[in-house]
């Protein structure tokens, strides 16, 4: 008896220490993160306390711009605000519609600076600082890419990988999103393109349930595609080889048993955001100046339904709309111009006249 | 004269046909088959840029071969053939120009013929297009330009043709010593635009050969 009494003590009391380990070493990791906590409590007060000084010290002694709702402040110098301001309104202007009028409210702030001066900027800073130098084209440009709206909501975000801003290159977008059309390696990017607007729906992401892989890859050949050649390295090693295989051999369940497998939000989504931010252009024209105001009213409804109640149409009309859009900025063809046929042909004349003129044959 | 030439550059007009008719067949291989995959437009676009590349090649190549032919045997005879013959030299020069020209349509005309046949046996994927003509008249004006130039620097003597060399390779040194001594000078730049260029003698050399495009 005494004996079990004996082991059982030595047992409880080899338990004991590592439990009584963990124990400590729990409070002192738990001591640490509130004090790393508490660090950084402090750091961001400071922070805070330093960016509302500095806020101060811009609005100080600066002028303000206006143009439009534009409203930007600036400490004074040769930099073209004012002109640069007036050539970007309108380019905010048209996109964001009466949501531009929030820009009053949102000031940019401009430190320009001598770009040839050896005196050193400011670490911290509110604002863009921006040499003084720059021409009034490349500074409408920063303008119109960084307009102060308030941030959208991460729904439409996320939809659109980005924040909507004016495009400076539309027509080349459209043409880009053209391309995709016609070679993206989707049965429903096909589909749209030969005018199916439910697969347009689909293919942009504006349906309003269903699973992402059944919708975006709905054919055999293609989710078979989609893991031999953009997901080999991920599946062909190790323990899913062999299922990779058997995929790559055409089993199309085991395609899509491995496609499921894939973290959240690593399926290539059919068409890149330049068709969504497209799409969303040509929903904001057709819904007039209170369109954007309209796509951020409710963040909690679907994609497609805020597209539509932007648009004030129905979301049919819209992706019609959109795709008309689009096949109208076709890329030029591959046949020379008339100017380059012209041209070679001068090339050659010009050449053949030079071997008329040769030296051959010429006395002296 | 022609049929003098045609003795001359015969194998160089062969193998260029032969290749001009191959060529587009082939960057279409695959194209024809049912059972390839309307998904493959991409790949198909990527064959058929890859392959695009030997057309501009082919061209340089053919106006070369066709342009030292014309001129390799007067030049071997001396020109005395061409002296004894009772007509002015600009003339006798523009004969030997317009047959080596008959003689270099007939690979141009095989390009065109594979490209036609190579276009309307493939079914490219919704679309894409075919581009047969373009193609054709492209490598016929590529063919024509390089075939001048070069015709130019074999009709003229050695000396031209060294003075041309002499000033390219003299612009290349210049630019590397003056890289190596770090002075900022861009000769090559300039020279590529004004012979690549939009408005340049090699511009045609230039652009996209593809013979099936969205």
């Amino acid at each position: 008896m005494c004996r079990r009494l004996y082991v059982l003590a030595l047992l409880t009391a080899g338990l004991w220490r590592p439990v009584a380990g963990q124990a400590t070493d729990l409070a002192r990791l738990r001591s640490r993160a509130d004090s790393l906590s508490r660090e950084w409590t402090r750091a961001n007060a400071i922070a805070d306390l330093a960016d509302s000084l500095e806020r101060e010290r811009a609005f100080a002694g600066r002028d303000t711009i206006a143009v439009g709702a534009l409203r930007i402040v600036t400490n004074p110098s040769p930099l073209p605000v004012r002109a640069a301001a007036e050539l970007a309104w309108p380019a905010l202007d048209s996109l964001y519609g009466n949501a531009a009028q929030d820009l009053a409210r949102h000031p940019y702030i401009i430190r320009a600076f001598d770009p040839d001066t050896s005196v050193p900027r400011p670490a911290v800073f509110v604002g863009i600082a921006l040499p003084w130098d720059m021409t009034t084209q490349a500074l409408a440009a920063l303008l119109v890419a960084n307009p102060p709206m308030p941030s959208p909501d991460q729904t439409l975000v996320s939809w659109l990988d980005g924040t909507l801003r004016p495009g400076r290159r539309a027509v080349e977008e459209r043409t880009d999103v053209y391309v995709q059309l016609v070679t993206a390696p989707s049965t429903i990017v096909r589909a749209c393109f030969l005018g199916a607007l439910a697969a347009c729906r689909a293919a942009l992401e504006l349906q309003r349930s269903g699973d992402a892989l059944d919708l975006w890859y709905p054919g055999a050949a293609e989710r078979r595609a989609l893991v031999t050649r953009s997901f080999a390295d991920y599946f062909n090693h190790g323990a899913g080889a062999a299922s990779f295989q058997a995929c790559a051999a055409g089993i199309d369940s085991v395609c899509k048993t491995l496609l499921l497998r894939l973290p959240a939000g690593t399926l290539p989504r059919p068409l890149d955001a330049e068709a969504r931010t497209t799409l969303l252009r040509a929903a904001l024209r057709l819904g007039g100046r209170d369109a954007y105001r309209r796509l951020l009213a409710d963040p909690g409804a679907p994609m497609g339904d805020r597209v539509a109640t932007a648009a004030d149409a129905a979301l049919d009309t819209v992706l019609a709309g959109w795709r008309r859009e689009i096949l109208a900025a076709r890329p030029p063809s591959v046949a020379l111009p008339w100017w380059a046929v012209s041209l070679a042909l001068a090339w050659a004349t010009l050449f053949a006249a030079c071997a008329l003129r040769s030296s051959r044959w010429r006395l002296g | 004269m022609l049929y003098s030439q045609w003795k001359w550059s015969r194998l160089i007009v062969f193998f260029g046909a032969l290749a001009g008719f191959a060529l587009p067949l082939v960057s279409l291989q695959g194209a024809a088959r049912a059972d390839r995959s309307p998904l493959a437009a991409q790949d198909l676009l990527r064959a058929v840029q890859s392959w695009g590349a030997l057309y501009p090649i082919l061209a340089a190549a053919l106006g070369l071969l066709v342009a030292v032919a014309t001129w390799a045997p007067d030049h071997q005879g001396r020109h005395v053939h061409a002296l004894t013959l009772p007509l002015p030299r600009w003339r006798y020069v523009l004969l030997r120009f317009a047959s080596g020209a008959v003689l270099l349509a007939i690979p141009v005309a095989a390009v065109l013929l594979g490209a036609v046949l190579a276009t309307a046996t493939a079914t490219p994927p919704p679309g894409l297009q075919g581009y047969p003509l373009a193609l054709g008249a492209h490598f016929a004006l590529a063919t024509a330009v390089a075939y001048a130039v070069f015709f130019a620097v074999s009709a003229g003597t050695a000396r031209t043709a060294g003075i041309i060399l002499a000033v390219g390779g003299a612009l290349i040194v210049v630019q590397v010593v003056a890289s190596t001594a770090n002075v900022d000078i861009d000769l090559v730049s300039p020279l590529r635009f004004f012979i690549l260029g939009w408005a340049g003698p090699f511009a045609i050399f230039t652009g996209r050969w593809m013979l099936v495009d969205v």
